[in-house]
């Protein structure tokens, strides 16, 4: 039995509200884990994904086997993989954050993050709230808790929104003026995971309320070097995304609005008491609280829980996001098991260079580098090469350490000179790199694209993300173009953005 | 546009650059016999197969050694088309209960659990490019993973046949 600890006077005695007690924040993973705490409401106030992924996982492995829980938090930017996804193919992880320090402080590029349920890459950010329901297995389906989330968006006025076969939740645009065919196509607001345990189900889900990166968030889930990768494991879905908000003509929407309604129909779902749904609806994000009666919890957690050990223990266990990866090729030449063409190389390096690597649990397990033509020093290169990279972690590597590895490799070689290694470091740097590693090559057309006409391609070809696409010599952008691409629609600087390098005349 | 053809191709490709099919090792007692005999209580030579709550059955091979793990039909279909398998490294120790892989369907990670205590010999191969043998023969090519039992009296004390399909009949 619980010692309860009466605050007097109780904040919520007046207007007939039934007794019910607060809790200092430390004691919640004691009343998550009590036996008698069948229902269970949460709102987090932290939005770092990783303090928000392990409170969530922590309530999977820990609350009673018959009790129901949501927990809603929302995200800074960041990019969430699937369990069983390859971050090198999946995201642009040259526009993300490995460290969750560091991209709190710069602020600037999204976190990177992999999640423990399935399914495929998303991105978060503000104006994307995330609700997470976990329940008992033997009553729960894939579709339950998609569908009273469409019920919660209908309640605000979504009446558009519905689940796909998917188990996503689309909005079609039935209602929107533009006349465009594309308009008519349903949109993704909502993508679902789960995670299965022996007693437990996990269903959490994004929801695309007020997005303020909605028109460009594609440019994070592309990589630079998929033309190159051969994967194992789980490949994401693309789907044209939308925001609910921009289904609501007034604005009278709110992020508050939409998560009250979701645990208005969360607690319908599972007859939650009264109680329980005023004090999740109270919760408010200033003041973190934790509030409990007979059978239930309800409050705010958040940094706070951070600490705490099991969760904290959590957050550690989420540094796998490398080393969870699939087994893959990275391969610049034709390989048996992926016989596809591939990418020219940069014409700054001999039409000679090789570079093909393996991974296993994000770790180099065979390789082949080399820049020589003739076949026996290729050999030998190769192997010197192999020698360095054997058991490397790819993540690890910075431009330096890439300079580096091919100085060892090849630097032996005749020919083989500093501004060819550094080239080459460069190349695969780019297309496997990320951003704290990497920064300076991410190309921001306001940096970028210079203000006076004539010339070539100002970007290196290492930076550009399509280097097969076009000669650096030859433009397809004219500048006077790219400007009016720029200025005009935001839709064709997301494709520009995609290739990251714009040549002009 | 092209991001579409793009998230296609590698796909296409990998079916056509799949392997031949790497054997699947057969636990033969032949090979696997000489290790630390010892003798089973009942009969030494019928293979046993017991099956646990969570849906993983298990398969002592003769000589009382090595056992098979994997999921049940019942699982298998429940779960729907399985895309990834995670499976072991050899010499992992498992404890029962504990996760000895996971696998992925329809956008759910399931972790199959040990049944029984012991070491991971190996984890089938033949999954890493056929993860969906799992939905055509979870109990039979679908094996996830071969464990070297530590006791295997542990395996008394799950579910027979009988008794599984009781549980899943309820």
């Amino acid at each position: 039995m619980l010692p309860w600890r009466w605050l007097s006077p109780l904040p919520g005695l007046k207007n007939g509200i039934r007794l019910n007690s607060s809790y200092a924040l430390h004691r919640f993973p004691e009343l998550a884990r009590r036996p008698s705490s069948r229902h269970q409401i949460y709102q987090s106030v932290s939005t770092d994904p990783y303090v928000n992924l392990s409170i969530e996982h922590f309530l999977l492995e820990n609350a009673p086997a018959d009790s129901s829980i949501l927990f809603l938090y929302i995200n800074r930017p960041c990019v969430v993989i699937g369990r069983n996804q390859n971050p090198w193919l999946e995201t642009d992880l040259r526009a993300l954050h490995n460290d969750r320090t560091r991209a709190a402080r710069e602020g600037e590029a999204a976190l990177y993050v992999r999640r423990r349920s399935g399914g495929g890459a998303v991105f978060h950010d503000e104006g994307n709230l995330n609700y997470s329901v976990i329940s008992p297995r033997t009553s729960f389906t894939r579709n339950k808790h998609a569908e009273m989330v469409v019920r919660a968006l209908h309640r605000v006025g979504a009446t558009s929104t519905s689940v796909n076969e998917r188990h996503d939740i689309v909005m079609s645009q039935t209602e929107a003026s533009s006349s465009d065919a594309m308009e008519h196509v349903p949109r993704k607001i909502s993508g679902s995971a789960f995670k299965l345990t022996r007693h437990r189900a996990l269903h959490h889900g994004t929801c695309l309320l007020d997005s303020p990166n909605i028109r460009d968030l594609g440019r994070f889930l592309r990589s630079p070097a998929r033309g190159y990768i051969q994967a194992k494991g789980v490949e994401s879905v693309r789907s044209p995304v939308a925001n609910v908000s921009a289904a609501l003509a007034d604005s009278f929407f709110s992020m508050q609005g939409v998560m009250g309604s979701v645990v208005e129909e969360f607690a319908r779902l599972y007859a939650v008491h009264p109680d329980a749904v005023l004090r999740a609806q109270r919760a408010h994000a200033n003041e973190p609280e934790i509030f409990a009666g007979d059978s239930w919890v309800a409050g705010t957690v958040g940094e706070a829980q951070s600490e705490q050990e099991d969760i904290s223990k959590g957050i550690t266990e989420l540094r796998w996001k490398y080393t969870q990866t699939p087994q893959f090729t990275f391969s610049t030449y034709p390989i048996d098991e992926g016989p596809r063409e591939r990418p020219p190389l940069p014409i700054s390096l001999p039409s000679s260079t090789r570079a093909f690597l393996r991974l296993k649990h994000g770790a180099i397990i065979e390789s082949h580098i080399s820049v020589s033509s003739d076949p026996s020093t290729a050999s030998e290169q190769a192997s010197r090469m192999h020698q360095a990279l054997n058991g490397q972690k790819l993540h690890e590597f910075t431009l330096a350490r890439w300079t580096e590895l091919l100085r060892q490799g090849l630097g032996a070689t005749e020919g083989v000179d500093d501004a060819l290694l550094h080239e080459f470091a460069q190349y695969l740097g780019g297309l496997l790199g990320e951003s704290s590693l990497f920064a300076q090559h991410f190309w921001r057309p306001e940096r970028d694209l210079p203000t006076s006409s004539p010339g070539k391609c100002k970007a290196a070809p290492t930076q550009c993300l399509e280097p097969g696409r076009k000669s650096h010599e030859t433009p397809y952008f004219t500048m006077a173009e790219a400007a009016g691409v720029f200025a005009a629609k935001t839709d064709v600087l997301e494709m520009v953005r995609s290739f990251s390098c714009v040549c002009y005349r | 546009m092209s991001a579409v053809a793009r998230s296609v191709r590698p796909f296409a490709s990998r079916v056509l650059a799949q392997k031949p099919l790497t054997p699947v090792c057969r636990a033969s007692p032949a090979f696997r016999f000489p290790r630390g005999t010892r003798s089973f209580s009942q009969s030494p030579f019928a293979q046993v197969k017991k099956y646990t709550e969570s849906h993983e059955w298990i398969e002592l091979a003769d000589g009382g050694k090595l056992a098979k793990i994997g999921i049940t039909e019942y699982a298998a279909k429940s779960l729907g088309d399985v895309v990834y398998v995670e499976l072991p490294e050899p010499e992992l120790e498992v404890t029962a209960g504990e996760p000895v892989g996971a696998v992925e369907s329809v956008k759910s990670a399931s972790d199959v659990l040990s049944p029984v205590s012991g070491k991971v010999v190996q984890g089938n191969a033949l999954l890493e490019d056929q993860a969906k043998t799992i939905n055509s023969s979870p109990e039979g090519e679908g094996w996830i993973a071969e464990i070297e039992v530590n006791d295997a009296a542990e395996l008394d004390a799950l579910l027979d046949e009988s008794a599984y399909k009781e549980t899943i009949d309820a």
